[in-house]
């Protein structure tokens, strides 16, 4: 039973993180704000009053939010103010940032020229979930600027009612949906700056304070996800969208710059989301730090997320939430000081960029520098796959994807879902099963190995050790492979993936893959810190040492004995089995760890810390914060 | 886009307009992406609409969306268009002066888009996410599930012989409706997904149907029963079928790695016309009810083409680098 009392939580929850980090509510916000300020000098600083072509839009909104340089911010949005307007949802919430944060400093003339470009310029919705988050909540913000404003203020013929209207109807579905099954767009790296951008405006300036209060809570959600999962700023665990580079060097990815502005992990790193996070005035709850640096004790997170929208070739394990078809998709990420092995179910759980699962360990080498990952992956590509989350056509998806993301349709490609993959992880270990079709595009099973392994040798036991950092692997192939360097096609490294490829010689070199051509396929991962060994001879004896029993003759199957004495068992197509028992699916937590717990359906999500609980509540639109007596 | 031709036949012999002009009267817009110098990028370099000049030149005309892929116009009103788009269906009723988009946020990727003629007030839409009805002209719409099992569907039309039958192309087979898309019931067609549909305007009862890896399909009793039609395109996927509004025995289809098949004979004997075409990939046809005999075909990204010989020889129809989802003939603005 849980003894609720309101009370402010700073003074009794104070401790010491990791490295002496003060962790009182009051030293975390004295930091955050340091930081933040940090960050608007830093943006205003970017301004020449000499040059009009130097800053950028936060730029422009950081001098106009503080009143400074208010000249040279004015010319220099002039100036982009007349280029012709593009990039439809990507155009609309650096304007919107503008217009919020420098609302009390605008001229007329770029006021007018604002006005002019909602009435002309027709920014279409996009077709992810990040594009639509960022769409209505800039359409929102934007319509609430001209309130009373009639349809022929507007690019679409609606009047400012109207679009507000349409815009918070679909941001509370959405967040209903996601606080209810999950995101669609889960846990991602890359996109978790887009969700972190529209809330952050809403939850900075949506004038109805019920809509700014589930915006921030949102926030606040969002960004619990990620501390939960997160070491000194990475982003561990599974992954629903990553791309090439930060696949292979996850430092790159804007999570690390969000790790710092929230938490203080590493250095700085530009980012815009960032810039409109500070200008949003949004702070972080301080257990969200006291979680994201709480590595005391290993754990384990569970997760419920959903696939994005299966449109077509839903599936027969596909169910319908309002009218659109999904499937579950169940995270599990075992959470160590000193890494994270995290994985879903395998499966076509979303198009193009899919992570199924990863190690992440802690380094000490730079963000920019740092290789700290090993995953293995199916390359996958399929029009079966791009209608089923697309509306193109049969013949042309693949080739309209590779536009962008042109890693998509090459064997060599590392981030991918399968259908053809199934994967259980049970505490720091996991079995892996492929059941390839003949015929298929690139019937491979590629392991990743990164440059900054260590130690890496093939044993004679059929185990293949290494270790990252301060991390033991060993990883046991159930059918023969050969190493191939990372992009052995060559495809990045010529820069055919445009931005993707861009400064491919600092990140995509010295990486090597071990890829296996069986059809029929299979491995055990198993990692452990190399602090519980007394050597790595030590950790290489005692997995040569455990029971493991596969086949891979029909159906690939597998039965392993962890470090732990826990048995795995999984057969590809059935339910797996921890101890002789089968996974219970059916009621996996939409959260579930120390630091928090969910049910699906709830709405609700308790997050704790010792004895400290804040509950974010959807329904009520309420947050409360608590306390409970220590157990005995 | 047969549905189209069918619908605005009959609308042209009622008006009495139908006496073989002396010129094209006809409004031509291609429904296109730019997507041939689409490069590094998630988003084509246009989209939208082009209209055909009386010197050949397609230019722009109305707003640019992404994912614009049909067009239709009010029986009653040439000023009233509705616009097929992924962002919902947006409207004018001033001949393009005005637009406003008239679906809300749950509509998206709208891949087709009718009037009926037989009820001038009545619309539909098929989407990536479920068909549309629309019971004022397009300017509110209702989602019209009841009885799909499946919603995801690309092509739709509406039987201007017969107000309220509307037959839709779902990933399903054929789904037919007789209350204007209220129910729908499973016609005998194939579980696979249908790509387009076609009606003859000069036989109501005959309609032609184009399909994922199935073909095409012909039915000659208006929708009722179906049968394969062309053994040469039997595992194609068929983008394109079209239907002469001038003549009944005058079939195309077309598609991926497979061009252009014509039947001058009503479906009896197919022949590959592909020769001349730049590319075999073929997404529309459309015959021109102006010139009689006159075949459009566009290709995916190599160009769209026009033949007046049923595709013995083709000809040079511009918009080169477009990904074109519908060509749409459209009666005379006022």
């Amino acid at each position: 039973m849980v003894l609720v009392l309101m009370l402010s939580t700073g003074a009794l929850f104070a401790r010491e993180g990791e490295k002496g980090v003060a962790l009182s509510d009051a030293d975390i916000a004295r930091r955050f704000e340091e930081r933040r300020q940090s960050v608007l000098v830093s943006s205003i600083a970017e301004l020449d009053p000499a040059d009009p072509t130097k800053g950028g839009h936060y730029d422009v909104a950081a001098c106009l939010q503080r009143g400074e340089k208010r000249e040279a911010a004015l010319a220099r949005l002039a100036k982009i103010l007349a280029v012709k307007a593009d990039g439809n949802m990507f155009w609309m919430f650096p304007m919107v940032t503008l217009m919020m944060a420098g609302d009390q400093s605008l001229d007329a003339p770029n006021r007018a020229r604002i006005a002019e470009l909602w009435r002309t310029y027709w920014p279409s919705r996009g077709d992810t979930e990040n594009h639509w988050v960022l769409y209505y909540s800039s359409l929102y913000l934007a319509a609430q600027t001209y309130p009373g404003a009639g349809p022929e203020k507007w690019f679409n013929g609606k009047s400012s009612a109207e679009n507000m209207a349409e815009a918070r109807s679909y941001l509370e579905h959405w967040m209903e949906v996601t606080t209810s099954f999950g995101q669609g767009e889960y846990d991602s790296p890359n996109y978790i700056e887009e969700y972190a951008t529209g809330l952050a405006l809403l939850s900075g300036w949506a004038q109805d304070a019920a809509f700014r209060q589930r915006a921030h809570l949102l926030l606040d959600y969002i960004f619990y996800d990620y501390a939960v999962e997160t070491l000194d700023g990475y982003y561990g665990g599974a992954h629903s969208r990553v791309y090439p580079r930060q696949i292979v060097a996850p430092g790159l990815t804007p999570s690390l710059a969000l790790g710092w502005l929230l938490f203080g992990f590493g250095e700085r790193q530009p980012n815009g989301t960032v810039q409109i996070l500070a200008l949003s005035g949004y702070t972080p709850p301080p257990i969200l730090e006291r979680i994201a640096r709480d590595r005391a004790q290993p754990y384990v997170e569970r997760e419920l997320k959903r696939t994005r929208w299966r449109l077509r070739n839903a599936g027969p394990e596909s169910f319908v939430i309002g009218d659109k078809r999904t499937i579950p998709v169940y995270k599990y990420s075992y959470v160590d000081q000193d890494f994270i092995l995290g994985s879903t179910q395998g499966g076509l759980l979303q198009p193009i960029q899919q992570q199924t699962w990863n190690l992440l360990w802690r380094t000490d080498r730079s963000a920019a520098q740092a290789a700290n990952t090993f995953f293995g992956v199916q390359p996958y590509s399929s029009p079966l796959e791009g209608t089923m989350f697309f509306g193109g056509d049969w013949d042309t998806i693949t080739n309209l994807i590779a536009r962008s993301k042109a890693d998509y349709d090459t064997p060599d490609k590392l981030p991918s879902g399968s259908p053809f993959e199934q994967v259980y992880q049970h505490g720091p270990a996991l079995i892996a099963l492929y059941d390839i079709p003949p015929g298929t595009r690139f019937p491979l099973v590629t392991m990743f190995f990164s440059r900054d392994l260590t130690h890496t040798e093939e044993d004679a036991s059929g185990w293949i050790f290494s270790q990252g950092g301060p991390v033991y692997i060993a990883y046991r192939p159930f059918a023969a492979g050969e190493w191939k360097p990372n992009d052995w096609t060559g495809l990045l490294a010529h820069g055919a993936g445009g931005f993707i490829s861009t400064d491919f010689a600092k990140w995509g070199t010295g990486h090597r893959c071990y890829v296996s051509p069986a059809l029929k396929n299979g491995y055990v991962v198993q990692v452990a810190p190399a602090r519980a060994f007394a050597s790595y001879e030590a950790f290489k004896a005692a997995v040569r040492a455990l029971p493991l029993t596969f086949t891979t003759a029909a159906q690939p199957e597998a039965t392993f004995t962890s470090l732990d004495g826990t048995v795995i068992h999984a057969r590809y197509g059935a339910t797996p089995t921890v101890n002789g028992q089968p996974v219970d699916f059916a009621h996996w937590p939409l959260f579930e760890s120390p630091f928090g717990h969910a049910t699906r359906g709830s709405q609700q999500l308790e997050i704790a810390h010792g004895a400290e609980r804040l509950l974010l509540d959807f329904i009520h639109n309420a947050r409360q914060e608590s306390a409970v007596p220590a157990q005995p | 886009m047969s549905s189209r031709l069918s619908r605005f036949l009959v609308l042209a012999l009622v008006a009495g307009i139908a006496a073989a002009p002396a010129a094209p009267v006809s409004r031509f817009y291609a429904a296109v992406s730019m997507t041939k110098a689409q490069k590094n990028s998630s988003t084509p370099q246009d989209s939208g609409l082009y209209l055909r000049q009386a010197d050949g030149q397609w230019t722009n005309f109305g707003p640019r969306i992404l994912g614009v892929t049909s067009l239709a116009t009010s029986p009653v009103n040439p000023a009233s268009l509705l616009l097929a788009s992924a962002d919902g269906v947006v409207r004018t009723t001033d001949g393009g002066k005005t637009w406003r988009k008239t679906t809300g946020w749950e509509v998206a990727d709208v891949r087709a888009i009718v009037f009926d003629h037989a009820n001038p007030a009545h619309a539909y839409a098929a989407t990536a996410w479920g068909p549309l009805r629309s019971t004022d002209g397009g300017a509110s719409w209702q989602l019209a599930q009841q009885g799909l099992a499946r919603l995801y569907c690309q092509t739709i039309l509406a039987d201007p012989a017969s107000g309220g039958h509307v037959l839709l192309g779902t990933e399903d087979g054929v789904y037919a409706s007789h209350d204007g898309a209220v129910t729908w019931v499973r016609t005998a067609f194939p579980a696979v997904s249908v790509l387009r549909l076609a009606q003859s305007a000069a036989d109501p009862k005959l309609l032609l149907a184009g399909t994922q890896g199935r073909g095409a399909w012909l039915s000659r009793d208006g929708g009722q029963s179906w049968t394969a039609a062309d053994p040469g395109s039997a595992t194609a996927n068929l983008y394109a079928a079209a239907i002469s509004p001038h003549t009944a025995t005058q079939l195309a289809v077309g598609g991926w790695d497979i061009g252009v098949r014509v039947s001058a004979d009503g479906g009896r004997t197919w022949a590959d016309r592909t020769a001349g075409l730049p590319a075999k990939n073929v997404f529309v046809l459309a015959f021109d009810p102006d010139v009689k005999g006159r075949l459009w075909a566009s290709t995916f990204e190599e160009g769209t083409c026009f033949s007046d010989d049923l595709g013995r020889t083709w000809r040079d129809g511009g918009l080169y680098g477009a990904y074109a989802f519908d060509l749409v003939f459209l009666p005379p603005a006022p």
